[in-house]
């Protein structure tokens, strides 16, 4: 096994000529794709990786200095493609995920089929004439609980991430990944997610984007899928679900799953 | 001549033109009679912020100290001195342009029209040749690249440096982040570097051992009493390097001086406002003294030493009063920091560290000249972790590194400690035979000479091994360059052979003290020292990034063990073909003959997926190395535990003897710790596979293997679709399979769980079955997690490699269903004594089964058919929603994707690749073949009959009767023997009993015993599928 492949966990399964590549978001790994991957396989070859300080990679290979920008994880996204040889993928992003599989794309348009955004967000701090859902001030709070005592924080964030009680398996699910994480490290990941500001690169997003969404999202407003839908580059097309949480595909995925589902399979028309 | 060189000079920049122009004045000075290339190298060279000599820094692959510079310069003089000088040359005149010259001249010139397109059509005067194209027509001529090779450059690499900087349209490499620098871009452009460090040093020399060398080398540095200040020279490695000693120092981590040292990080501080350095230096100061005064220590951290001559660099640009006071700043400061070593640096309680690059540390040499001295310091080049010269010598056709790398590796003994290293173990005299961890020891050892023996030899000054020999002696010998003596380094070398050999065996001789079982032949393939993969490394880089490295590894232990042979791959691998059978249908023949058969299924695919990547490399003896060691193997284990199981398993389950034995050898190897070592640390739990068809066969497998382990009864737990409820424990009703596994391993730690149908069992089972294997460790659908501590897990899976598969046929499949109807009703057998019948029929099905060496047309049939149909009627019903383009249509069927799914995986799909790589062992149960079962049950009974009975009598045993027993004896849980003994033996002994009246009678030839079916049926023993007794029906009694 390559060490790109043993590095980032990659599992590939299933088998067909399409390739989807699902890429989780901040403070998951892949075992947030559990409830959709066996829909998949039939039909696809299905590609899940770790990104690189998910609690499930060696935090040796964080370097600090690559993952100061989305741009980091981008490149890890081709390097994983290019490793696997994949000429083309629909590619399922989640939250930041969307955002770092946007900006693959735009370097390397030729590789994605499509984009499946859910629960992504280009900024989340306001801004003028931009509704992110946090202010400066939010997040540094978040920052400062995050420095202090990271155990206290991952039970207080999952449950609000998540949209659930603290009893509820997605929650449990979601702190234990996100526990995981070392703490310097979600530190640094959380910072350089919610301070990112990816507007400018949307309308150089030339691929087509499917962007999926929760009605009621701690981290990213509803409106945000609209902003996405006007600014990307490309086509690009916007559902809403009727659920809750930023983990819909792990919080409700009776609801989330067909809908995941029907944007892999289906294009936009024309 | 002169006409001909203004002529020259005319095509010239002005700046190339100067340079010419310099070239000619040194010739002219030096007396030689012709201007050549070297000439203009030389001056070219010249220059401390040279283009050419910045290109050169850059290029080096090694490092990029001033030293290595300076060691170019000298061979230029060298080669200078050299050259004829002129004999009867005029005074005043220039000496001419060589041809050589001449001739890069119009290259350059040639180049230089080239470049520029648009031109094309111009005369040629109006293109003019820049310095740029000059260098590289320079460096393209062959004097001058055998003089940089002397001094360990490479010109093909320089000239590479300087194309890549002229052209510099932005490319994919500069516009990202990941500076490739002039590392090899054999690996993807997007990969995250620590990966490529890691992935190119192999495993054999990770970065991080690399590093650690380094850390140990600064710290040697720091305790020294005179240049103990270190600055870390490198391009962008030494930050790194630095932060791990301060953190270490921080951490109190270090003994001796070190210790109760604190770190004042100065570079924030300075890098604010120039002009108040000096009375914060003066802050510091105080600080210090506070400080020391308390019995501690201070490094200050200086951090990148740039801001010391950054002025400099802005020269002229900026209003020169201005700047001019900035340098006066800059030269209190050092001048201040200076005083503050002085005062208090005598104490030994005071250090400075810092980080430069090459080109930063050269100016602080010209614009601080005395700097060096007052600050006590000493410049420790920090490699660059690229790929180790010596590491690849045949990189093949990436253009900057091969050449680099060929010109350099004539002194890649010289250049770091790691080729070195490598060399040696090319050396099968001095092959190291150690576990990874003494290696690790060893060659920590090795590293504390090498240090030793460098600091000793190159005194202070230039404790580096990468500077080429000859320049150790030059320092050695106050610079006299032209008496060059190789013979002290000679000695050097010898005495530091002989170390490092003595090394290598007292570790040699500690592991085998230390770690018997790693010198066993019998040993997991997978604990492998980390040089066979540095050698494998040398074999082709690519392998290592392309496949995992077991096979090879294999292979390479193996050879090690068994052939002795020399450990370079390449060369062994032709001796070693011509030892094995090269042809397939050897093998096949091989995979059939021998108990252990499956193993080798798994490397063969996994060949295929090697040779599918690669195209050449073949893993041919690969098998023939297995079968090796399968043949070795029970002699080194624990033999009597080995022997104990097998004999239990036979019992058992006789008509799978090589299932048995391969059980039997996995589960004794596992045991002794030589199992397949997954993840990290060792385990205790064992995964093995048990394919082929036959149910019964892999149950008592289970079971007896079970009996003789653990003492008990195994848990099963079916993961497909078929449910044996009876058997399942009353508790796991109601769970999901995960729970189910969850509750068994929790419960009973130490027990054997059969695992059913893993082939039929879906995804997220098959994944959490992985995961477990490889972590040791089995997550529920909670998520919680449960140790696996001693359990065996056994999987089982109705696959059968294509090898065996003519061996399956449909008629199996049928015998066993009618043994199990014909053996589970209810019934008893009886002796009876009558006449002979004759010509007897036998049952047609029994029949067939008399010829089962042969192949049979091979039709799908039976079992597995009719789950094909089924799977077949799922997919349809699937495929037809599917082609609906309708999305309410799609919706609907969305709701019933688990029920497709399940119906999709056909049962006799092969096991993935991964299962079978990542279990201790798969075990193939072959089909069974009734007749040796039969055969023996009847030569079992009638020798029993004829002990007891003797030959007066013969036995008779009806077909139907002989289906019973069959069936029985395959199906329940009582064995053959242990049947015969306590049933079949009462009964033989209760119908002598009452024979002997009758004997005159009976010795009638044409009178016969019976053992038949009992019609008149008694109650049965419940639970098992033999009758317990034998009714004794001889008329008379």
């Amino acid at each position: 096994m390559g060490i790109v492949e043993a590095a980032h966990n990659i599992t590939v399964m299933g088998s067909g000529e399409q390739v989807i590549v699902l890429a989780h978001g901040f403070g998951t790994d892949q075992s947030v794709w559990k409830h959709l991957v066996p829909h998949l396989v039939a039909d696809y070859r299905v590609v899940m990786y770790d990104n690189m300080g998910a609690g499930t990679t060696n935090p040796e290979y964080f370097d600090f200095d690559r993952y100061s920008t989305l741009e980091g994880y981008a490149y890890d996204l081709l390097a994983i493609i290019e490793e696997l040889q994949i000429e083309s993928c629909i590619y399922v992003g989640h939250s930041v995920s969307a955002m770092i599989g946007a900006i693959a794309s735009i370097s390397r348009p030729d590789l994605f089929s499509k984009i499946v955004m859910i629960s992504g967000s280009p900024r989340y701090l306001n801004d003028v004439d931009y509704y992110g859902g946090f202010e400066q001030e939010d997040l540094d709070e978040l920052f400062n609980a995050m420095r202090s005592n990271y155990k206290a924080w991952c039970s207080g964030f999952a449950p609000l991430a998540v949209g659930g009680d603290m009893e509820s398996v997605a929650v449990q699910e979601f702190s234990r990944t996100l526990f995981n994480m070392r703490p310097d490290i979600a530190l640094s990941v959380a910072q350089i997610i919610f301070q990112s500001d990816m507007r400018h690169v949307l309308r150089l997003v030339t691929v087509p984007c499917h962007i999926i969404q929760s009605m009621k999202d701690l981290a990213v407003p509803v409106v945000i899928s609209e902003y996405l839908h006007q600014h990307l580059g490309g086509d690009s097309i916007v559902e809403v679900m009727q659920s809750d949480g930023h983990l819909p595909q792990l919080s409700s995925p009776d609801n989330v799953i067909p809908v995941v589902l029907r944007h892999i399979r289906h294009n936009i028309a024309q | 001549m002169r006409a001909g060189l203004s002529t020259i000079q005319q095509t010239l920049t002005p700046e190339a033109a100067s340079v010419l122009n310099h070239s000619i004045a040194e010739a002219s000075r030096r007396n030689h009679g012709q201007t050549t290339p070297l000439h203009v190298a030389a001056t070219l060279l010249s220059s401390p912020s040279g283009y050419l000599r910045q290109a050169c820094i850059k290029s080096h692959p090694n490092s990029s100290h001033p030293l290595q510079c300076r060691a170019l310069e000298l061979c230029f003089s060298v080669a200078l001195e050299r050259l004829p000088t002129a004999q009867n040359t005029s005074p005043g005149l220039d000496p001419p342009i060589s041809n050589a010259l001449m001739a890069a001249l119009k290259r350059a010139q040639a180049h230089q029209r080239r470049g520029c397109p648009e031109q094309q059509q111009q005369p040629l005067l109006a293109v003019k040749v820049e310095l740029e194209q000059l260098i590289i027509s320079i460096l393209d001529d062959p004097s001058v690249s055998r003089v940089m090779r002397e001094a360990s450059f490479s010109s093909p690499a320089v000239k590479a440096t300087i194309e890549q900087s002229l052209n510099s349209a932005p490319s994919v490499t500069n516009s990202s982040p990941i500076n490739l620098g002039f590392r090899p871009a054999n690996r993807s452009l997007y990969m995250n570097p620590r990966l490529q460090q890691q992935q190119q040093s192999g495993c054999g020399m990770q970065s991080g051992q690399q590093r650690s060398d380094e850390v140990k080398r600064v710290i040697e540095i720091l305790a020294r009493t005179k240049k103990r200040n270190p600055v870390l020279v490198g391009e962008s490695e030494p930050e790194m390097v630095v932060k791990e000693i301060l953190t270490k120092i921080e951490k109190n981590e270090l003994d001796g001086l070190l210790k109760n040292v604190e770190v004042i990080h100065l570079e924030k501080e300075l890098t604010c406002d120039k002009s108040e350095i000096v009375s914060r230096l003066k802050d510091l100061g105080a600080l210090i003294e506070s400080k020391i005064g308390n019995n501690g220590g201070v490094v200050v951290d200086l951090g990148d030493l740039k801001w010391l001559v950054e002025q400099q660099l802005s020269f002229g640009a900026a209003n020169s009063g201005a700047v001019q006071q900035q340098q006066q700043v800059v030269l209190e400061a050092v001048a201040e920091m200076g005083r503050l070593l002085a005062r208090f640096g005598g104490g030994g309680r005071l250090w400075l560290i810092g980080t430069a690059t090459c080109e930063t540390y050269l100016r602080c040499q010209i614009y601080h000249s005395s700097m060096e001295n007052d600050w006590d310091l000493q410049a420790v080049p920090i490699a660059a972790k690229a790929p180790l010269p010596g590491m690849f010598p045949r990189l093949g056709s990436n253009g900057i590194l091969s050449s680099s790398v060929e010109s350099l590796s004539p002194l890649k003994g010289f250049s770091t400690a790691a080729p070195r290293r490598i060399s040696e173990n090319l050396d099968p005299a001095r092959r190291m035979t150690c576990c990874p961890q003494c290696m690790q020891n060893y060659e920590q050892e090795l590293a504390k000479l090498a240090a030793e023996r460098s600091s000793s030899e190159v005194k202070s000054e230039a404790a580096r091994p990468p500077l080429p020999q000859w320049l150790h002696n030059a320092k050695a010998q106050d610079g006299d360059v032209k008496t060059v003596d190789q013979i002290p380094n000679k000695d050097h070398d010898l005495f530091w052979k002989q170390k490092s050999q003595e090394l290598q065996k007292k570790w040699n001789e500690t592991c085998l003290h230390l770690h018997p079982n790693f010198h066993q032949p019998s040993i997991g393939p997978e604990r492998i020292v980390p040089s066979p993969i540095s050698l494998t490394g040398l074999y082709n880089p690519n392998l290592l990034a392309r496949q995992p490295f077991q096979p090879k590894l294999q292979l390479n232990r193996n050879l090690r063990d068994a052939l002795q042979l020399n450990p370079s791959l390449v060369s062994s691998q032709p001796s070693e073909r011509a030892a094995s059978p090269p042809d397939s249908p050897v093998r096949t023949e091989l995979v059939l003959g021998r108990p252990k058969v499956i193993e080798s299924m798994p490397e063969k695919t996994h060949k295929d997926h090697v040779r599918d990547f690669l195209g050449c490399i073949s893993s041919e003896p690969q098998n023939n190395v297995r079968e090796l060691q399968s043949d070795k193997l029970p002699k080194t284990l624990d033999v009597d535990s080995f022997k104990r199981l097998l004999k239990g398993l036979m019992e058992k389950v006789w008509w799978q003897q090589d299932a048995a034995s391969a059980v039997a050898t996995t589960i004794t190897q596992c045991k002794l710790g030589n199992g397949k070592r997954r993840g990290a640390g060792s385990k205790g739990d064992i995964w093995l596979l048990f394919t082929g068809p036959d149910i019964v066969g892999k149950k008592k497998m289970a079971s007896a293997l079970s009996e003789l382990v653990s003492g008990a009864n195994p848990i099963m737990i079916s993961l497909g679709s078929r449910r044996d409820d009876g058997e399942s424990n009353i508790s796991f009703r109601g769970k999901t399979v995960l729970d189910k596994i969850g509750e068994a391993v929790r419960r009973n730690p130490s027990s054997v769980i059969l695992l059913e149908d893993i082939d039929e069992a879906d995804l997220l089972v098959r994944g959490s079955i992985k995961r477990a294997m490889e972590r040791g460790r089995f997550a529920d659908s909670h998520g919680r997690e449960i140790s696996l501590g001693n359990v065996i897990f056994i999987l089982t899976a109705n696959w059968l490699p294509d090898s065996l598969k003519f061996l399956s046929s449909g008629a199996t499949t049928l015998d066993e269903k009618k043994l199990t109807s014909l053996a589970t009703g209810g019934w008893q057998l009886k002796l009876t004594l009558s006449g002979k019948t004759a010509n007897k029929r036998r049952a047609s099905w029994l029949f067939d089964v008399e010829r089962p060496t042969k192949p049979r047309k091979e039709t799908g049939s039976g079992l597995s058919f009719d789950l094909n149909k089924i799977a077949d009627v799922g997919e349809d019903k699937a495929d037809g929603s599917h082609n609906s383009s309708d999305l309410t249509v799609d919706h609907e069927e969305e709701h019933a994707p688990n029920n497709r799914l399940l119906l999709s995986s056909p049962s006799t799909s092969p096991p993935s690749q991964e299962l079978l790589n990542s279990v201790d062992n798969a075990i193939v149960f072959k089909p069974v073949d009734f007749s040796p079962i039969r055969r023996d049950v009847t030569n079992a009974i009638t020798k029993k009959f004829s002990t007891i009975i003797g030959d007066v009598l013969s036995l008779e045993i009806p077909d139907e009767a002989l289906e019973k027993i069959v069936g029985g004896v395959w199906l329940g849980r009582t064995g053959l023997e242990e049947w015969t003994e306590k049933v079949l033996v009462p009964s033989l002994h209760q119908l002598k009993l009452g024979l002997p009246t009758n004997a005159s009678v009976t010795t009638d030839e044409s009178t016969v015993v019976r053992l038949e079916p009992d019609d008149n049926t008694g109650c049965r023993s419940h639970g098992d599928f033999l009758p317990s007794s034998i009714r004794v029906a001889i008329d008379g009694l």
